[in-house]
């Protein structure tokens, strides 16, 4: 009988021990708002890095909620109170908009005008385009030139063999990320890795693991491998601006640690939290940075990375149809 | 002379009856193909705190034969079931297209307590994946559905006259108790597991403290001339949880399935008998 009753305490005990299913709120202003804060609150990777309070963030906004306010003006409001987390991978889709926090790039020169490289003394007009690599010898063929705008579009290792080859008799190269706002990781590693001569640590990434604002993994080693069968070993200079942000911060890190690398600009515009989805009860999208990247020194990369050597664009350099940032890069080859 | 036919006739029944007993006996393997419209809602907080809702058509095979001819009160059995279709968020401004299959493998013991009713019980392994895809996410479009469990499994048949045909109503359910599942941290994206190898916690033992369902089917067979059919209702529901999230799984769906025996002949030692014809010879 007692054997029994041990089994009987024992399914009893397994049942018990019951899965609660997390409330969801109501689809109105305040379950929406709801959703939300608490979203950011769980899964939000750098409140405490950024010194965020936002339990202060809830009582502020919280008091502005109503329920008279129709979508746009609720939906405003959801953007204001993002962007007091000062993050470009922060937005807020609905239907009809997406909020989204600029400043990152707005509150800093430009540093780059698309006329200037297009111009005959850069790209002209009969440079080379391979999928995402638009490339020119320039310097006199004695540099060889990739404007990259975007790690979205893509290229493989046939465009990256192409372009190298056309510069076999160039002294160096210049990589221009300027005004790349990012795209994969995985372009970013791998054109990368055709400048690392072996495989090396060049930074660390973590993910939450808890809802506490500290509740992070134990940091990854992110490797940037050596290319198995494209070695590009000569001067390579990277030209950042301010609009280099989250998959071109991550490509800025990893060349930082290449050997022969300059990087020259600006400093990037950072976005080093990789970011995540999730859902409002009223179907509208959140994306927020979720796993915090480092670079190989456990710096985090989120404010941006500093160019080895800093340079702005010269206006009267403009005007005569010169981007002093190339110009410089060019007396970096040697 | 009438001595004689008798002699003849008792020799005649004496021969038939050592035909019988000298009859090969073979074993059949039952076999049922099902295809179903089920009604699906997912809780995925990995994807989406929302609970998603759709529908979308699903295909089972199942089949099952006695261990051998000398044992029949063991069975084993095998099923293969694919379900694929959408679903919605509630304000129906996302989808997720869905794609599962399952596998498993198992034995039963019958019995036969009463007459007209018979019951399974036995055991079942089985491997369940299920791919759901939300397209607008970004990073975390995907996450699949893994395990591996070892299920109760069991039976309950009841033969039935309705409108002057025997007919079978038949209960299936089967239970996880014990097994093995995937399920990521809601902040970890698969580019860090499966791109940089962020595998830590990312495999859960389970039992019934984080893991509970039932998966059942209550069918009616009804033979209709050379064939025999089955029609009837599956309801699935399962709850699991890891790593702090909670995933759930309710499905209802309408099915209709037919079935039938065959028996397999291959190779040397199961040779068809000289009267059985093949297109193979």
């Amino acid at each position: 009988m007692k054997k029994y009753n041990l089994i009987l305490l024992l399914v009893v005990a397994l049942f018990a021990s019951c899965m609660e299913e997390p409330i969801v709120e109501p689809n109105t202003n305040m379950g929406n708002f709801e959703s939300l804060w608490r979203i950011i609150d769980t899964k939000y990777c750098y409140l405490d890095y950024k010194q965020i309070n936002w339990d202060s963030i809830y009582t502020a906004y919280k008091a502005k909620i109503t329920e008279k306010a129709d979508a746009f003006v609720f939906f405003d409001l959801m953007g204001i109170m993002l962007n007091e987390l000062k993050d470009g991978h922060v937005n807020l889709y609905s239907n009809f908009d997406r909020s989204r926090y600029w400043k990152w790039y707005t509150d800093y020169p430009a540093n780059f005008n698309v006329n200037l490289i297009h111009s005959a003394r850069y790209l002209g007009n009969n440079y080379k385009i391979a999928n995402g690599l638009s490339y020119q010898k320039i310097a006199n063929g004695r540099v060889g030139y990739i404007y990259l705008g975007s790690f979205s579009y893509g290229f493989n290792d046939a465009n990256i063999v192409s372009a190298l080859n056309y510069f076999k008799d160039c002294k160096g190269l210049i990589i221009d990320v300027r005004n790349n706002s990012g795209g994969s990781l995985d372009y970013s590693r791998q054109l990368t890795s055709c400048f690392f001569k072996e495989e090396k640590v060049t930074g660390y990434i973590k993910h939450k693991i808890g809802n506490g604002h500290t509740d992070f993994s134990k940091a990854l080693e992110v490797k940037t491998p050596a290319h198995k069968y494209i070695q590009y070993l000569r001067q390579v200079v990277v030209l950042t601006n301010r609009m280099s942000f989250s998959a071109t911060n991550d490509f800025v890190n990893r060349m930082k640690q290449a050997p022969n690398v300059l990087v020259v600009g600006d400093k990037t515009g950072g976005g080093g939290g990789l970011p995540l989805s999730s859902e409002l009860p009223n179907g509208w999208l959140v994306r927020f940075s979720s796993s915090p990247m480092f670079d190989s020194d456990m710096q985090n990369i989120e404010w941006g990375i500093e160019p080895d050597v800093r340079e702005s664009l010269k206006s009267y350099d403009q005007l005569n149809d010169i981007d002093t940032i190339i110009e410089k890069a060019i007396t970096l080859i040697k | 002379m009438k001595k004689c036919l008798i002699y003849i006739l008792s020799m005649l029944s004496c021969f038939a009856t050592a035909q019988t007993t000298n009859e090969q006996k073979y074993l059949l393997t039952s076999a049922s193909n099902t295809l179903g419209y089920s009604v699906t809602d997912f809780i995925d907080p990995y994807l989406s705190p929302l609970t998603y809702s759709g529908s979308g058509i699903g295909y089972n095979f199942q089949s099952q034969r006695f261990l051998s001819i000398e044992n029949t009160r063991i069975s084993k059995f095998q099923k293969l079931s694919l379900l694929a279709g959408k679903a919605y968020n509630p304000p129906h401004t996302a989808s997720m297209s869905y794609f599962g299959v399952n596998y498993g493998w198992g034995m039963r013991c019958h019995l036969q307590p009463i007459n007209r009713f018979r019951v399974q019980l036995g055991g079942l392994w089985d491997l369940d994946f299920m791919f759901k895809y939300l397209a607008r996410n970004v990073n975390n479009p995907v996450n699949v559905d893994l395990g591996t469990n070892l299920n109760v499994s069991g039976s309950a048949t009841y033969d039935i006259s309705l409108f002057r045909k025997n007919m079978k109503l038949k209960l299936d359910v089967k239970s996880p108790v014990l097994g093995c599942m995937f399920v990521p941290y809601s902040g970890a994206s698969y580019y860090e597991m499966f791109g940089l190898g962020n595998l830590d916690n990312i495999l859960h033992f389970s039992s019934l403290h984080n893991k509970r369902g039932v998966d059942a089917n209550l069918m009616l067979e009804i033979q209709l001339r050379s064939t025999v059919w089955r029609v009837g209702l599956g309801y699935e529901s399962m709850k699991w949880e890891a790593n702090d999230l909670i995933f759930k799984r309710n499905n209802l769906s309408l099915k209709i399935a037919s079935v039938f025996d065959f028996a397999t002949f291959a190779g040397h030692k199961k040779r068809a008998p000289s009267n059985f014809i093949s297109p193979n010879e």
